[in-house]
């Protein structure tokens, strides 16, 4: 079961692909947890990649601690089906995707131990179509 | 907390900007601006490795020694890269050890909690750092706030800590310490967010029948 929005104002929209390959100016730092794991990458995360990396941090940790998911997959992305003529209108949606930057908080945990917190993230990276890196809390002024 | 400032070595930039910021970094300097007191901003630059520990073990307040001249500063800011994390600059901010000034001060939990000895319960500290009022020279490292006592389902306030004599508390009384709460699973509810697969979302701006059959 794959996350996806309530609502949205249109069923479709452009691919918007150009300005992707920048860095995270907005939720780069850990927020709500002690540990994160930080996307090295831009990328679009698919909300079936999003579920397989809170299943295997939920399978490794047994229910410890608790898990934040920092990225909401809002971007609806369509495809063609396969042996199908081009034109005829643009496709219907296919799956929904994060859009992540480079510096982006993939996930965050709370409640649990360093090396336990990194333990797991390093099994949810593992899921992830882009480079990770496991960060703390960063000082603050 | 004045009395064991450390003091840092510090340089006059004489090039100023990115591209010679970058060259101080590279060769292991920190770039900072000093500035208050109705005195002229001053660029300069300190020892980088030394600097960021200081600050990663939570000093706040610094000696700074140019040419023989100290001054007393505060650490008002501090730039990251881009990725989030690293500290590439810093503002300085000249004080006087009787000023009264704003500053955060980080918070420390001490004790083990009595209600984390429950099942799936979790120790939440949404605050980790308090804004506080005073003169410099009161100024804590930190504020320890123990919770040892604390039970499943109970919560520290920032307004229930004590806090050192002339330290005055600016940030919301109502803000959340240190809180023990039920983890009831790892995730944030996952099955409320989730919808099945052949689900779509309700589309906001999509015509009803009855309006398109008015059309």
């Amino acid at each position: 079961m794959a996350l996806m929005p309530k609502r949205v104002k249109h069923r479709k929209e452009f691919r918007r692909t150009s300005r992707v390959n920048r860095d995270a100016t907005k939720g780069n730092y850990v927020a709500y947890g002690d540990y994160g794991l930080q996307s090295l990458d831009s990328a679009w995360i698919t909300a079936r990649q999003l579920e397989a990396g809170r299943i295997a941090a939920q399978h490794y940790s047994k229910r410890q601690g608790k898990l934040f998911i920092r990225v909401f997959p809002d971007k609806p992305v369509s495809k063609k089906p396969l042996e199908t003529r081009m034109g005829k209108g643009k496709a219907d949606v296919d799956y929904w995707a994060a859009r992540v930057k480079r510096g982006t908080m993939l996930y965050e945990m709370a409640g649990v131990s360093e090396s336990f917190a990194r333990q797991t993230l390093v099994r949810v990276a593992m899921k992830m179509p882009v480079r990770c890196r496991f960060v703390t809390r960063r000082v603050s002024v | 907390m004045h009395e064991k400032a450390p003091v840092l070595k510090g340089e006059v930039r004489e090039r100023l900007g990115s591209r010679y910021s970058k060259r101080l970094r590279d060769a292991g300097r920190l770039p900072v601006v000093v500035y208050g007191h109705g005195k002229d901003p001053a660029s300069i630059s300190v020892d980088a490795k030394e600097t960021i520990n200081y600050i990663h073990h939570g000093e706040r307040v610094f000696t700074i020694d140019v040419a023989g001249q100290q001054e007393t500063v505060l650490l008002r800011d501090v730039q990251f890269n881009h990725l989030g994390d690293g500290i590439i600059h810093c503002d300085l901010a000249r004080v006087d050890l009787d000023e009264t000034t704003h500053a955060h001060v980080h918070v420390t939990l001490k004790g083990d909690a009595a209600g984390l000895k429950e099942a799936d319960t979790l120790l939440m500290h949404p605050v980790t750092e308090l804004t506080v009022e005073c003169k410099l020279k009161d100024l804590p490292d930190e504020i320890v706030v123990d919770i040892s006592e604390l039970g499943s389902g109970q919560a520290i306030h920032a307004g229930e800590v004590t806090l050192p004599s002339g330290v005055k508390l600016l940030s919301d009384g109502e803000d959340i310490l240190a809180q023990i709460v039920h983890s009831g699973g790892s995730t944030e509810s996952a099955e409320e967010t989730e919808v099945s697969a052949d689900a779509q979302p309700e589309v906001i701006t999509e015509k009803k029948e009855e309006e398109k059959e008015d059309e």
